[in-house]
């Protein structure tokens, strides 16, 4: 399985040492968000979304971001202190002004000699943390570095974006090559400014191009990121055993699979979406955590987060005989899909801090 | 010569809307001093709620002002829930070691402000940086207490509404206290809830109140008091080996006991901020087995005619009341009125001692007063 | 009265790491441990005292849904709060993730979580630490 013109890229020398997942226990099923505003069945159905995962009141990106690394943690299984970067991905921060990244680094005892920084990308923040972990490991820089991604999407109350926006987060200590349980391969990065959603300084709700998220933004950039990607290494789809895409609904990232070659087998295992909803930085990385919780040893796995404003990475891991005693040292994504509590839409909106109190 | 409760005064507790602090304070003091002529030579103030919610630092210089006592000796005495017996302990030092007469008064306001506001406040009573870090007010430790309690005893929830019902009998017959009407036992558990189990009539009503006290080296007066003793506690429940066993409650009353030289009391005050509390200090005082205090309530045995002690004839903190500052100082003076059979309620047979129990919180602090009969 | 209830910024900031990481004391003089960290022993009064890590998880003893909560506390009311078994030692934490308080009982296993614990208003500084919740899936949650 060996790939032409991988092996010598300065990827190969940074890998995966543990890799940690969090997600709320709160669900609201997406029918009781369409019933809420008169949605016809088709609507939501579309969408390929069952369920939300929701934060609770005392849930924020940070709180999230802090488990999902707790557990990245324990999986890597190295003194904290030696984390040299801490790259917190989120479009949902709770600080316009002050970084998330320290109060993670703090609480899982990073600090303070490290690097900590929040990134902004919409929904491919993190993935660009992942990349420069992968350039600052590489480079010998630095040993390990942490990368969260983390997001309690906000969606308008009545917009079709409340059908898929969740919260969610995922953490990866990335690290030297060796007793990596995953390690990089290649990587391959496309941008360009394509205005397909944003939230603008001071605003509450993002808004979005509708139809033009999809061809011009979500398809156009992943597919050329991948695209790059298998140009530069020789690598074809079927040189994969899972291909994981940004995953905006349960939909998107099945055609997008479909018009690079991959197949739905490919696919399934990193499939998050369609069970907790869209969960932005921590979307594709977390269909990666769920196919490194079952992987064996050899796999080679694709993985292409996309953040709007746009732009789209292309990495492909290949997993190491590390991966099985990794694995059972903290909870499985599934763990965590599987503990639910399904809420209906005024806990929901209780939760969120979207009641208004509007004067009479 | 002992010291001695020369005077009281005390004001009906009440949301008194149209008075403030010093309002409340000059009417107790004014009751106090009517009859007793020569003028204290230091004032010891006991507030606390009112130092969160309406801030005046240096209150007892500025009561004195408002007392005309120009160039008095003035002091604050703060302690929480436990102020006013701290205070009376704090004058009661004084009045010994300068043969000077004392005035001690409490005084605090919590009506004034939501109630919302005052939980805000008064979780203060607990460590800043554990038990009250949370959103969680005032009652949330009672609330653990009473759930452990009902847990490992297996008191059920009916049998402790004696003691709110019991302390509401109590109030009706006293014209100082807050609330002055009977709750039937079977009303209590399905009141607004407080802290699970615990609802709104096992706990302590917001208002306002002053009491003061005159203390007299000379003797004579209402009372003699026989020994003022404390104990700090456990700075959390959760640090206690048994939470339901009140450490500084024991300890202070073995030390008041010692020092009084007496073995038990016939009347006393006891502080019940909610009903878990009144039943914990009853057994930590050895007035019940343990777990059985509910029981004994409910039979009758602390009221006029019952096998123990009179306890909280005034109503207590349920429902006479708890300004939280004053409260040490109220249960100062019924105490005292009591042994002088001039309680204007309901009264102890004879009652020759008594004593008064003060803790802050779920016991960080413990204060006992033992007073005997003139 | 802003603020009343809850740690303003700079104490926020002084006692963050215990807080953070939930790292008690242990007394070197007899073997105790406890959260958070006092300055001497609360068991034997020993000022020998050095930082321990406390478990993250551990069984309810008690616990208390709290209706009568401060200022800034009504949005979130009821809040619930547990007397927590970690083994080896004993805290008072709010408890979070409770939906349906009849699942609440004395011996169900709790973990601590790092959540909000308040904030001064929504321009001040939000203070972080450890809460604890039932263990998804051990008789809390479906």
């Amino acid at each position: 399985m060996a790939a032409e013109g991988a092996g010598s890229r300065p990827e190969s020398r940074a890998g995966i040492h543990g890799w940690g997942a969090y997600i709320p226990v709160y669900r609201i099923p997406t029918r009781v968000i369409a019933a809420e505003w008169g949605w016809p069945d088709h609507q939501w159905k579309a969408l390929n979304v069952a369920e939300k995962a929701v934060a609770g009141p005392d849930e924020d990106s940070t709180t999230m971001g802090v488990e999902a690394s707790l557990n990245a943690i324990r999986r890597a299984r190295i003194e904290p202190s030696r984390i040299g970067a801490v790259f917190f991905g989120s479009e949902s921060k709770v600080y316009a002004v002050k970084p998330s990244a320290t109060i993670i680094a703090e609480a899982v005892g990073a600090t303070p000699v490290t690097m900590a920084s929040d990134l902004e990308f919409a929904c491919r923040a993190a993935s660009e943390g992942m990349k420069n972990s992968i350039a600052l490991v590489s480079s010998g820089m630095l040993e390990y570095t942490l990368v969260v991604g983390s997001d309690t999407a906000q969606a308008s109350p009545g917009d079709v974006l409340e059908f898929s926006a969740a919260s969610g987060a995922v953490a990866f200590v990335v690290g030297p090559r060796d007793g990596a349980a995953a390690v990089f391969e290649a990587s391959y990065t496309y941008v360009t400014d394509t205005p397909d959603f944003w939230r603008r300084a001071g605003k509450p709700y993002p808004s979005h191009g509708e139809g033009f998220t999809g061809e011009p933004a979500y398809f156009h950039h992943i597919m050329s990121a991948v695209k790059g990607l298998m140009e530069e290494t020789g690598l074809k789809p079927g040189d994969f055993d899972y291909a994981v895409f940004h995953q905006p609904n349960g939909k998107f990232p099945v055609r997008v699979a479909q018009k690079l070659g991959f197949t739905i087998e490919q696919v399934k295992q990193g499939l998050v979406t369609p069970l907790i909803g869209n969960t932005y930085n921590a979307s594709a990385l977390l269909g990666l955590a769920r196919v490194l919780d079952v992987a064996r040893p050899g796999e080679r796995i694709l993985v292409a987060p996309f953040g709007s404003g746009a732009g789209s990475d292309a990495y492909s891991i290949v997993v190491t005989d590390a991966i099985e005693e990794r694995r059972g040292l903290a909870p499985p994504v599934d763990y965590y899909i599987n503990s639910k509590v399904v809420i209906d839409y005024g806990l929901y909106v209780k939760f969120r801090g979207k009641v208004v109190k509007r004067r009479i | 010569m002992p010291v001695s409760v020369k005077s009281v005064g005390l004001t009906r507790i009440d949301r008194h809307y149209n008075k403030g602090v010093y309002d409340l304070a000059v009417e107790a003091v004014d009751d106090a001093l009517k009859d007793s002529g020569a003028e204290p030579s230091y004032l010891v103030a006991s507030t606390s709620a009112s130092l969160l919610l309406e801030p005046q630092l240096d209150l007892a210089s500025y009561l004195a002002s408002h007392l005309g006592l120009r160039g008095s000796r003035a002091l604050a005495v703060e302690a929480g829930e436990a102020s006013g017996l701290a205070a009376i302990l704090a004058g009661y030092r004084l009045a010994i070691s300068t043969g000077e007469r004392v005035l001690v008064v409490g005084v605090d306001k919590l009506s004034d402000l939501p109630s919302a506001s005052v939980h805000a406040a008064l979780k203060h009573v607990f460590y800043r940086y554990g038990d009250a870090l949370y959103k969680v007010g005032h009652a949330a430790v009672a609330g653990l207490l009473a759930s452990l309690y009902m847990d490992r005893f297996g008191v059920d929830r009916e049998t402790m509404s004696y003691w709110p019902a019991m302390m509401h009998s109590h109030a009706k017959e006293n014209p100082y206290a807050m609330l002055r009407f009977a709750v039937k036992p079977e009303k209590v558990a399905t009141a607004m809830p407080v802290a699970s189990p615990l609802t709104l009539l096992d706990m302590f009503p917001l208002g306002d109140g002053a009491a003061a006290v005159l203390l007299d080296p000379q003797g004579g007066g209402l009372a003699e008091i026989a020994s003022v003793e404390s104990s700090t506690g456990p700075a959390s429940i959760a640090f206690s080996e048994d939470p339901l066993w009140l450490d500084a409650v024991e300890e202070s009353w073995r030390r008041a006991l010692s020092t009084a030289g007496v073995n038990g009391v016939e009347v006393l005050e006891i502080h019940d901020s909610y009903t878990i509390m009144g039943l914990l200090i009853l057994e930590t005082l050895r007035l019940a087995e343990r777990g059985k205090a509910a029981e004994l309530v409910a039979e009758g045995a602390f009221t006029v005619g019952g096998s123990g002690p009179l306890v909280n004839a005034s109503g207590g903190l349920k429902a006479r009341g708890h300004p939280v500052g004053a409260t040490g100082v109220y249960m100062a003076a019924e105490v005292a009125m009591q042994l002088a059979d001039v309680f204007p309620g309901v009264k102890a047979d004879d009652a020759k001692t008594g004593a008064a129990v003060s803790i802050n919180g779920h016991g960080s602090s413990a204060y006992t007063a033992i007073f005997r009969s003139t | 009265m802003s603020g009343v209830g809850g740690l303003r910024n700079v104490e926020a900031w002084r006692t963050r790491i215990p807080r953070y990481r939930f790292l008690g004391a242990r007394c070197k003089s007899c073997g105790k441990l406890h959260y958070p960290p006092l300055k001497a022993c609360p068991y034997c009064g020993s000022r020998d005292l050095e930082e321990a890590q406390l478990p993250r998880q551990g069984r309810l003893l008690a616990f208390t849904s709290v209706y009568s909560v401060e200022e800034g506390g009504r949005e979130e009311s009821p809040i619930f709060v547990g007397l927590i078994d970690l083994g080896v030692a004993r805290v008072v934490a709010e408890l979070t993730d409770v939906t349906d308080p009849s699942r609440l009982a004395a011996g169900i296993p709790v973990e601590a979580v790092f959540r909000r614990i308040s904030e001064e208003d929504d321009e001040g500084v939000i203070v972080y630490g450890v809460k604890f919740r039932p263990v998804p899936g051990a008789g809390e949650g479906d």
